[in-house]
């Protein structure tokens, strides 16, 4: 596809059949159709999200001075909306529309392309959640006449009960569920946590960091308390002589994050490496067989599990998905989707709410559908 | 014939370390249009144009193709274009106007010394003050990248023009990316170098723009300039294999 693409009448025909057709699908599910404006203020992307998100983002200035963005997906305004306004939940929320992506590095890729999309927000049963969208896009594929696809899955939440259940401090914890989705990172905080010393030289009392503080009381506090910084270093002065990984743990966790192929013979090796550093992550590994029994009931057969896919999105915070077909040139991710329950509370709400949703690809369902 | 367009810099230690470079090649500038002019020319190369812009006008016509070398600092260089390859070609480091572009907090934050220490105090800033921590730039592509590099992603840019040193005491940003010579400027307003927090050690750059239009002409003028400037190494030879055929 063209970096900037231009709509011919045939395609345009061929992709307003297909939108009605999924929209119609939706509809039927009980999803309710929104749109959000194309030009959004650019804080709550660039705000709520993280610099990865903001390079992606097209942003302009208005003549008075406002900075905006072109929306990058539909997801955060619609989220955003449903905070605004106060939505009474659960809430299920479908759209098309077109979204805008700076494609730094690969001028190839469009700037610009539809996406059609489904949001189920403040449903309290998760694992129906996850289900009813997982089945929604399955659907959505084959309603516009795609046989052949397969899944990929994975499980935010999973690596998360993970380092949960290991005797790390908790800035550890959170540093390393942090960078779960960036391949070889994780990978070298666990080498560093069985092979350092641990040895953090900081100050270990109260007076002591005090002291420092009051001969450094002409640099900015920048934006942080006094109380947050005395917190912190204490945290870290105490944490420092547990900051140990048996070596047998940090291996087996490694090896688990490498684990990726056929969905139930990777959850088979998942079990057999927890039993062995004696975790338990029970609950998430029946959800995520609960998962692929409903796809089997779907007739999907072909789905790859990896532990280590995140999506580089940043927000998902559970299950993850994505569904490949195949166009002329090759694979091609025409959908994708998860759970993303911080969201709604990074978006303002008051209290969390529990949210999951997918996106198509139309214009690449359209071309491995065979369409144009 | 189309000149070969050389730019550098209008003012400052940048422009007088220039010259001094050229003269200590034998080649003689000659202002054409008084000596406030911003054209001049080189005695003996009547087919060199000099241009004489700013810093960063350089670094941007270089990458517009609009001239065919310039004279100015990495740091711009690589701030302009990220990616320099096969648009950018760096003839050759000129072992002056040495500066830093470095990551930078406030000497108050005693618990932050490294980069994966500033990673925890973005992630925590997002959750407690649920918006992002702010770091205040002009090298917004230097900074995306190296903190790309460091696995930091809870974070925003703000754009700042000048006195980015200025940006923490005034509360318009928690961090700041600038350049430091000395780190004296950094530590008179209160700041420190992180440990692991130098992405740039930079200095003035002789380069050539790959998108200039690279006539024949040109190129012969380019190589007779180069090895008076520098005899002793085949600058002129290894920007030509990078020239387009």
């Amino acid at each position: 596809m063209a970096a900037f693409p231009y709509y011919g009448s045939a395609s345009i025909d061929a992709l307003n059949s297909q939108a009605s057709a999924l929209l119609a699908l939706f509809g039927e599910r009980g999803y309710v159709r929104e749109e959000s404006a194309v030009l959004q203020p650019a804080e709550i992307f660039v705000n709520r999200y993280g610099e990865e998100i903001r390079r992606r983002t097209f942003t302009l200035t208005d003549p008075a001075g406002h900075d905006l963005a072109l929306r990058p997906d539909l997801t955060i305004p619609i989220c955003r909306e449903a905070v605004l306004s106060n939505r009474k939940f659960p809430a299920r929320i479908c759209y098309n529309g077109l979204v805008f992506r700076h494609q730094p590095g690969e001028p190839h890729r469009p700037t610009q392309f539809f996406q059609a999309g489904v949001e189920l927000l403040g449903l309290e049963d998760r694992a129906a959640g996850d289900t009813e969208i997982l089945s929604l896009a399955v659907e959505a594929l084959r309603v516009c006449g795609l046989k052949d696809f397969s899944l990929r899955v994975g499980d935010l939440s999973l690596f998360g009960a993970l380092v949960d259940a290991l005797a790390l401090p908790a800035q550890w914890r959170s540093r390393l569920k942090r960078h779960f989705w960036r391949p070889g990172y994780v990978e070298s905080l666990l080498y560093w946590l069985s092979h350092g010393d641990g040895a953090v030289k900081l100050p270990g009392t109260r007076a002591e960091i005090e002291a420092l503080l009051d001969a450094r009381t002409d640099a900015p506090l920048a934006g942080r308390t006094r109380e947050e910084i005395i917190a912190r270093t204490l945290d870290r002065a105490a944490e420092a002589p547990s900051l140990r990984l048996e070596g047998k743990v940090a291996n087996a966790i490694a090896a688990l994050l490498d684990i990726s192929g056929p969905a139930q013979e990777a959850l088979a090796k998942i079990r057999a490496l927890l039993k062995t550093i004696e975790i338990d992550l029970d609950p998430q590994l029946a959800a995520m067989e609960a998962r692929l029994a409903t796809l089997k009931s779907l007739g999907v057969d072909t789905v790859q599990f990896t532990a280590h896919f995140g999506r580089n999105m940043e927000y998902y915070t559970g299950f993850v998905f994505e569904l490949w077909a195949r166009d002329k040139e090759g694979p091609v991710q025409v959908a994708g989707g998860g759970r993303y329950d911080s969201m709604m509370e990074m978006l303002g709400a008051k209290k969390p709410v529990s949210a999951v949703g997918c996106a198509i690809r139309t214009e690449r369902l359209l071309a491995a559908a065979g369409g144009v | 014939m189309a000149a070969l367009l050389l730019a550098i810099p209008s003012k400052g230690r940048l422009k007088d370390n220039c010259n001094a470079w050229f003269e200590s090649a034998g080649v003689v500038m000659e202002q054409t249009v008084g000596a406030r002019g911003y054209r001049a020319s080189f005695a003996g190369f009547p087919d060199v144009e000099v241009m004489l812009l700013s810093a960063s006008e350089i670094a941007s016509s270089l990458l517009a193709g609009d001239i065919h070398l310039g004279i100015t600092g990495e740091d711009l260089l690589r701030e302009e274009a990220p990616e320099l390859e096969g648009r950018m070609h760096l003839i050759k480091p000129l072992g002056f106007g040495f500066a830093d572009v470095v990551v930078a907090v406030s000497q108050y934050w005693i618990d932050v010394s490294t980069m994966a220490d500033l990673d925890d105090v973005c992630a925590a800033y997002a959750s407690t003050h649920r918006r992002r921590l702010r770091v205040a730039t002009k090298y917004a592509q230097l900074t995306r990248s190296f903190f790309a590099q460091a696995r930091i992603s809870d974070y925003r840019i703000v754009p700042s023009a000048g006195a980015t040193e200025g940006a923490p005491a005034a509360g318009t940003a928690e961090v700041i990316v600038d350049i430091t010579t000395t780190g004296a400027t950094l530590r008179d307003n209160g700041l420190k170098i992180l440990d692991d927090g130098v992405i740039l050690k930079s200095q003035a750059q002789l380069a050539a723009s790959l998108s200039a239009d690279w006539t024949n002409g040109t190129r012969g003028t380019c190589e007779k300039l180069l090895g008076q400037l520098d005899p002793a190494n085949p600058l002129y030879a290894t920007l030509a294999a990078q020239l387009p055929a």
